[in-house]
């Protein structure tokens, strides 16, 4: 899994990984834009480029298991990397695959990543990572969530 | 321009940072919930033998990676649980799978029910089948079956030493210390 400095469209490696306690004291809600402190019940994970410290995204995640479903409740790319002006690319779609990885460990052909956003922003998921869109909620399925997986996996 | 269309354009370049994705209340929660479902179902319906088979090898393969990265260990038979999905997931008998890599079924079903330790032929055979069945899948490390195998190996290995390291400690010297 890969970020892209947009500058000089450098390739990154990254890692996702649960955050650590330690790690809520740094979480800012000017840079992150939540209070993610109100997410301890839930699973959180953050993106950081291979061998540095700093959180460059974060998505928590609730796992619906009688529904085999993972839904995405919170997505933050760092200030730094949002709009035009982003340092890096590809954040949110790295935290996407990865939280489709997790349904498809878990569920396999039933595995489906949901998302309930905002609906002007609803055109933008589904364009860009080829979501479904039910009611107000945005879902992601097999085969297109293996597509996803691939797309983040190779890059 | 006008200011709903540049507000909404500045928001989708802005979506990435702070999607709140929560649910506005338990009520609506539930009635996506059924609603959802339904369209899954009907999807999932649809949905061919090898588009399954793709998710299930894909399951396989990203549980495979992650017990790898696995720092703990545990007394699972790792290596024959992950031969035995990939094997059952592709093929209808086992003597299928078998016969396609030129062993007999007896060896198979001994390596799979964890009565004899595959041999490196074995796990050769067991890449290029691997490599082949995964090519159009998603990104298969060649090497993965081999650290699984390893991986589960030194898992044991370390978790038995009271077994193992009182007999042996009596066999080593240090001569020429």
């Amino acid at each position: 899994m890969n970020i892209v400095e947009t500058d000089s469209g450098k390739k990154h490696p990254v890692e996702i990984k649960p955050i650590e306690e330690v790690d809520y004291k740094t979480l800012k809600k000017s840079r992150y834009f939540f209070d993610w402190k109100n997410e301890k019940e839930y699973e959180v994970f953050k993106l950081q480029i291979v061998g540095t410290n700093e959180i460059l995204g974060l998505i928590s995640l609730e796992k619906i298991q009688q529904e085999w479903r993972v839904h995405i409740r919170l997505l933050t790319v760092s200030k730094e990397n949002k709009g035009q002006d982003k340092k890096y690319d590809k954040i949110a779609g790295n935290l996407l695959a990865y939280a489709a990885k997790i349904a498809v460990i878990d569920y396999a052909e039933y595995a489906c990543i949901s998302l309930r956003p905002k609906s002007h922003i609803v055109e933008h998921y589904i364009e860009k990572y080829n979501m479904k869109l039910t009611g107000v909620t945005l879902s992601l399925v097999v085969p297109e969530i293996l597509d996803l997986i691939n797309i983040y996996d190779h890059e | 321009m006008t200011m709903n269309s540049k507000r909404n354009k500045n928001s989708v370049e802005d979506a990435d940072f702070g999607l709140d994705s929560r649910y506005k209340s338990k009520k609506e929660q539930v009635s996506e919930a059924t609603s959802l479902m339904e369209a899954r179902l009907m999807k999932m319906k649809n949905l061919s033998k090898g588009q399954i088979i793709r998710a299930k090898l894909m399951q396989l393969k990203l549980r495979m990676e992650e017990y790898i990265k696995q720092p703990t260990c545990d007394d699972q038979n790792h290596f024959s649980d992950f031969l035995k999905m990939y094997v059952d997931t592709i093929y209808s008998t086992r003597n299928k799978f078998a016969h396609d890599i030129n062993i007999t079924p007896i060896r198979l079903s001994q390596v799979i029910n964890n009565h004899r330790e595959p041999q490196d032929e074995f796990m050769m055979k067991l890449m290029i089948h691997s490599e082949k069945v995964y090519k159009n899948i998603g990104d298969f490390q060649k090497k993965i079956w081999y650290e699984v195998y390893f991986h589960e190996k030194i898992c044991n290995t370390m978790s038995s030493q009271e077994n193992w390291r009182p007999r042996l400690e009596k066999d080593i010297k240090f001569s020429e210390l």
